[in-house]
């Protein structure tokens, strides 16, 4: 009986510190996306229903739509004004590239458009590094 | 037909391994580098040999790069005199994609050192020759060509270059 009191002690302050975590984000875990998915939805030909943005230096990815630097105000601008015709049910997948997360300027205030414009499939590309060791140098498809 | 299945499968796995960083290692040369500076003439890495040189891998994207360049700045200023003598050089390359950003960041941060770029992003050639898995990024090469250190910050930065000249 011990062992159960601590065990559930242990996994509501374990499962209390992960939703806090995903609170100080705009996204949640389970709108991360990893990048083998959309690789491979690129390299099959499946993007018809995903829209794939960059909001960060440059669109590397096959098939992305260069919004520019999210940090930059006219570009968030030109985010909103291309987002606003686009159905809310559309999956949408964001990403920047240039560092990661923690270090990154540009997903946050991006995935926040998003999320006020209400859409409800927004994707968050999870590239823990860069576009470079996440995607280029795993031979990914690329914009040339 | 499955020993020639299993060796196509190592050469595949090869190949693919082939496209990841091939990392740096001390008393290799130093890839070759020849980019165009801001007023669009190329400057190659070969013609500083004979100095030693800092080779500051950036971008104007990357905060901690930007932050680091005042410390860069009091480096270049201490060693005023070894630059003068053809000793020591500072050669940033930036990994930006905007020629504007770069500009604008090469002023505002008032940068003195000779800067080259191919303005590619991650996709630049010298991010791949040089292993490059995330930014700041930097490496020592002496006079020879050779690299002596890789990816040294603050005070360890300043301590190495220092104890160097005072060797040349």
């Amino acid at each position: 009986m011990k062992h159960l009191i601590v065990l559930l002690s242990a996994f509501v302050i374990f499962s209390g510190s992960l939703s806090a975590q995903e609170k100080q984000e705009p996204w949640k875990n389970s709108q991360l996306l990893a990048p083998k998915v959309l690789a491979d939805k690129i390299t099959k030909n499946q993007t018809a229903d995903v829209l794939i943005l960059c909001v960060g230096p440059d669109a590397v990815i096959k098939g992305s739509v260069d919004l520019g630097a999210a940090h930059d105000a006219e570009n968030l601008v030109k985010l909103k004004d291309y987002l606003k015709d686009v159905p809310k049910d559309k999956e949408v997948v964001i990403y920047c590239g240039c560092c990661p997360f923690a270090k990154c300027p540009n997903v946050r205030p991006a995935f926040t458009v998003l999320n006020e414009m209400g859409f409800r499939n927004a994707r968050l590309l999870d590239l823990p590094k860069n576009i470079k060791v996440d995607w280029l140098d795993k031979n990914y498809p690329s914009n040339d | 037909m499955r020993i020639l299945f299993s060796i196509l499968l190592i050469v595949f796995s090869i190949q693919k391994g082939g496209a990841q960083n091939k990392p740096l290692k001390i008393g290799e040369s130093a890839p070759a580098i020849a980019l165009p500076a801001v007023n669009g003439d190329t400057l190659s890495l070969s013609s500083l040999k004979g100095k030693l040189v800092l080779i500051d891998f950036w971008a104007t994207w990357c905060s901690p790069c930007v932050e680091e360049q005042p410390v860069l700045k009091s480096i270049y200023e201490k060693f005023g005199n070894k630059v003068k003598e053809g000793k020591f050089e500072i050669l940033g390359v930036s990994l930006d994609k905007s020629k504007d950003n770069w500009q604008k960041g090469i002023d505002q941060l008032q940068i003195t050192w000779p800067q080259i770029s191919d303005l590619k992003f991650w996709k630049s050639p010298v991010a791949k020759d040089y292993g490059i898995e995330g930014l700041p990024f930097n490496v020592i090469i002496n006079e020879k060509g050779k690299i002596v250190a890789i990816n040294l910050h603050g005070k360890a930065l300043e301590t190495f270059i220092s104890n160097y000249l005072k060797k040349m």
